[in-house]
């Protein structure tokens, strides 16, 4: 007797856990295949087209922005820092504005951005959806590996130390 | 208690929410009731309403929260309720009209959303009456 309800409980506990992994799975749906994100051309701020592809086999940093969004100017300085302290071992960040060019272009001018600003539009939003901002807000970010895996998505700034661990855990 | 890093953030219809409701045949009031730990700019809150001969005038809106941007200079926020009173100058006793809202607004924890349109569906009274007390009028209102 006490055999069968030390199965049953090992029964319902695995049927918890299942259940626990299914829900999780259903929770987490950012994608880790960058493909899509990654055959994305979109032009800069001079008007040329600029593919995401061309910085495959680089750590690549995708940060969706905006310049009426406050958070994210404000976590971009640390970015200019990283690429230029970086850049020469495989880092490129790239920006994908959800805005209007002329403003990304004061912006960018105003911080001595370093890296490509690519003007998405609103558009840009819908991007970022498929790769899991499904609130469509900013700032969000996607970092990927050399092999083109998705290895982290962040929704609003990253908290001090984690942009750079993960960078370097991937250079 | 306002947003903590913790949590996850609100879809911007649940951290703006928009209603109205008619306060008389000619005059509908405006309501946003934004989230503890979120705000909405003031200059980026436009109001529309179809059909468009309904004769929509929008009074000045309440100042808010002043704020120095680095970028763009002096901003107003708002928080809490917001309320706007639209005048219809062009409708008709028993019509229903369309209130269209465009709000951008941000969360503490550190997020932006882009601009979001809601509507919401007004019937104006039969009557013309004398404005009543907020809650002593009954919400005829269809959200869509």
């Amino acid at each position: 007797m006490r055999q069968a309800t030390y199965w049953l409980w090992m029964g319902a506990a695995a049927v918890l856990a299942l259940a626990g992994g299914a829900a999780l799975a259903v929770w987490d749906q950012t994608p880790r295949d960058a493909t899509k994100l990654l055959a994305l051309s979109l032009p800069d701020t001079s008007g040329r087209q600029q593919s995401l592809d061309q910085w495959r086999g680089k750590v690549l940093v995708v940060n969706f922005w905006a310049t009426w969004c406050e958070p994210c100017r404000k976590e971009m300085p640390e970015f200019v820092i990283a690429q230029r302290e970086l850049g020469t071992r495989g880092l490129q960040f790239v920006g994908i504005a959800v805005d209007q060019k002329e403003k990304v272009e004061q912006f960018a001018k105003d911080l001595d951005l370093n890296y490509p600003a690519l003007i998405g539009g609103y558009d840009a939003v819908d991007i970022s959806k498929s790769l899991g901002n499904d609130l469509s807000a900013l700032p969000f970010t996607v970092i990927i590996d050399r092999k083109g895996h998705v290895a982290r998505t962040q929704l609003g700034p990253f908290k001090p130390g984690i942009l750079r661990s993960t960078i370097d855990s991937l250079l | 208690m306002g947003a903590s890093p913790q949590e996850r953030p609100l879809s911007p219809e649940k951290a703006f929410r928009f209603s109205a409701r008619a306060l008389n045949p000619h005059t509908v009031e405006a309501r946003f009731s934004i989230s503890d730990g979120y705000y909405l700019y003031r200059d980026k809150l436009h109001f529309a309403v179809e059909p468009a001969t309904s004769g929509l005038s929008v009074p000045p809106l309440p100042d808010g929260k002043v704020k120095e941007d680095q970028f763009f200079g002096r901003v107003e926020t708002y928080r809490g309720n917001l309320i706007v009173n639209l005048q219809l100058d062009g409708t008709k006793p028993g019509q229903k009209v369309v209130i269209q809202a465009e709000s951008q607004g941000c969360a503490d924890l550190g997020i932006c959303y882009p601009p979001n349109v809601q509507r919401v569906t007004v019937a104006l009274p039969a009557a013309d009456s004398a404005p009543t007390k907020l809650d002593e009028t009954p919400r005829k209102q269809w959200f869509q």
